[in-house]
């Protein structure tokens, strides 16, 4: 078991390893000694909060390493499921919806314009156009990733700089293991 | 970095280093004795909120000197005393406000 709890703190990073690597491998040490003799699933269950703990672990510190944030992001705590910081906000759904209903209202009203107009006119010369609706669906979906990405980048520009108002909601939140 | 108000699982980690140094396992131990067995860290989450508070300078590292094999052990620092208590200065004044309002409500 040691040699699995061993090869799961490879996935720390190395400087965590040289400094607790071997420490935490001690405290497993003593944790396995004195649970050997209870009943398998008291063992099961230690080995899964272990295995569990420790994978939290190194995400988490990967992911400190990565944006240099040194507040805990709550894996370990499982406060990352209750802060409000990471709720999609039901009013950001709203508008979205009022949004995409006015642009396709504005594509049927478009397309009513375009029937109603008579048609034995004809231009003048051959023009290409090509229908309204076929653009703004086609390209909508670029549209609002591009947004959705230049959002995404704003915002972790802003939480990297611990003005996303989501370390405030933290130090509000109280939790418990 | 660690900040007041503090989580559960951190601030029993200084009240177990409050009264003594301790080492990893025994802080897990007495943690989950603190807590009547609700509060029960892994291994992995002790390590991460020690190395948090050892970054943030409340506590200290150090060889345990009658241990076999070096083993380390942990204790407050001064910063970590002041800090753990102005979190039970904080708790005492939610705790004494709360029994003020319920008192005055069921009265």
């Amino acid at each position: 078991m040691l040699e699995f709890y061993r090869k799961l703190l490879c996935l720390y990073p190395a400087e965590y390893r040289r400094v607790f690597g071997e420490e935490i491998l001690a405290v497993l040490f003593q944790q396995r000694e004195e649970n050997s003799k209870r009943r398998l699933r008291n063992r099961t269950r230690l080995v899964m909060r272990e295995t569990a703990g420790l994978l939290r672990g190194a995400l988490q510190e990967h992911f400190r390493t990565i944006t240099e944030i040194h507040q805990e992001l709550s894996f370990a705590t499982g406060r990352f499921a209750m802060r409000n910081g990471f709720r999609f906000p039901k009013s950001t759904i709203v508008f979205m919806t009022l949004i995409l209903g006015g642009v396709l209202t504005a594509i049927q009203k478009g397309e009513d314009i375009a029937t109603s107009v008579p048609h034995d006119i004809g231009p003048v010369a051959p023009i290409h156009i090509q229908p309204v609706h076929s653009i703004l669906l086609g390209g909508m979906p670029l549209f609002f990733a591009f947004f959705y990405a230049v959002g995404l980048i704003g915002w972790a520009i802003l939480f990297a700089l611990r003005r996303s108002g989501v370390h405030r909601l933290d130090r509000m939140s109280t939790d418990q293991e | 970095m660690e900040t007041l108000p503090l989580t559960e699982p951190v601030l029993l980690i200084l009240l177990s280093l409050a009264g003594q140094a301790q080492h990893g396992y025994a802080i897990l131990k007495d943690v989950e004795a603190m807590s009547n067995g609700r509060v029960v860290l892994s291994t992995g989450t002790l390590y991460g909120a020690l190395r948090r508070l050892l970054e943030d300078d409340w506590i200290e590292r150090f060889e345990e000197e009658e241990s076999p094999r070096g083993r380390q052990a942990y204790r407050l620092t001064a910063q970590g005393r002041r800090n753990l208590q102005l979190e039970i200065q904080r708790m005492k004044h939610i705790t004494r406000l709360a029994s003020l309002r319920v008192a005055r409500q069921e009265s």
